[in-house]
């Protein structure tokens, strides 16, 4: 049991990191709260749906920006949207990100727009990887406190 | 209390043979009252037993948004016909089973936005009926005006947190409930 109590603790400290540094925020916890008996992997499908869609989102906008004429006006319903399901999942450094970028875009800034997407990539994938070790550890204190209760 | 009255009708042998249960309920405002029933203890302030059974269509054409705003809109124990354009909520509330008394909708969708389908419905179906929530991420002052301008009932900000989605809901049905 002390590998289970250990795994545990990890878990949690990992966790508190997150919000730490401000990947994530309270509406992260409001997933969390929302999953039950009746969805038990809503969070991890709610997650894996947003990594989807942004991975989508992140490819349009890299076809749209290196086009002669930009069409700001579709960068902006790109950008719109990723800001919104970054804001829904709690991913707030994407979200932040995003925020910038529809100000460029606003101003119809190209360079802005190449900085702020790198800028949007590299929170991306920073939220990604952190979320995937998150439901690795999950899983696997799921599965070591069921094998210590046999 | 509620002027009603219950009584047990027994056939010959002496056994109950029926019961009947009478209650005088108000309508109308009897729902809104009930929506403003004392809140629920601070160890369950997301009791799912509020909006039983409201049945509400949720438009919004960003997947990850909808997924979660359907989530919250079922903890509170609404049935939610979740679809992800304008012309799928139309077409939704066109269907002959479909009786929802609320619609929520995302403002910014492409081809036809919240304004437009709000403004289809109010002009072709009744005033008043069903309610219109709007969903925005907009901060900017005048969205509510507009809101209103085309007939909506309350405003929700995203990114949605299950108590304003709770407490708006409870204002506009109040609200409702006693103008109708």
């Amino acid at each position: 049991m002390d590998g289970v109590a250990q795994l545990r603790r990890q878990f949690a400290e990992y966790t508190n990191s997150l919000f730490q540094e401000g990947i994530l925020n309270q509406q992260f916890n409001q997933l969390q709260q929302l999953q039950d008996e009746s969805n038990p992997n809503f969070v991890f499908e709610v997650v894996s749906l947003f990594f989807q869609d942004s991975e989508r989102l992140l490819n349009e906008l890299a076809i749209v920006l290196i086009q002669e004429n930009i069409n700001f006006r579709k960068v902006d319903a790109h950008v719109h949207q990723l800001k919104g399901s970054s804001s829904s999942i709690g991913a707030n450094r994407v979200q932040d990100a995003c925020i910038a970028f529809k100000r460029y875009c606003e101003a119809q800034n190209i360079e802005g727009c190449l900085k702020c997407l790198q800028q949007v990539k590299t929170e991306y994938f920073l939220v990604k990887n952190k979320l995937e070790a998150f439901f690795k550890m999950e899983q696997q204190l799921s599965a070591a406190s069921q094998s210590g209760s046999k | 209390m509620m002027q009603g009255n219950i009584w047990i009708s027994p056939n010959t042998v002496g056994f109950a043979q029926s019961m009947t249960l009478l209650l005088r309920f108000q309508l109308q405002s009897s729902f809104g009252r009930a929506m403003f029933a004392p809140k629920d203890s601070p160890e369950h302030p997301n009791s799912n037993s509020q909006f039983r059974g409201l049945k509400i269509v949720l438009a919004d054409d960003d997947d990850v948004n909808r997924m979660v705003t359907k989530k919250l809109l079922e903890k509170l124990g609404c049935q939610v016909t979740a679809v992800s354009s304008g012309f799928e909520c139309l077409s939704a509330l066109s269907s002959s089973e479909n009786s929802s008394r609320l619609i929520l909708l995302d403002l910014q969708m492409p081809d036809m936005d919240g304004f437009e389908v709000a403004t289809r419905i109010r002009k072709f179906r009744s005033r008043n009926w069903p309610l219109i929530i709007a969903l925005t991420a907009s901060a900017e002052d005048n969205v509510w005006e507009r809101c209103l301008h085309v007939g909506m009932n309350g405003v929700i900000r995203k990114p949605v947190l299950l108590q304003g989605i709770a407490d708006e809901l409870r204002r506009v049905l109040h609200l409702a409930g006693e103008s109708l």
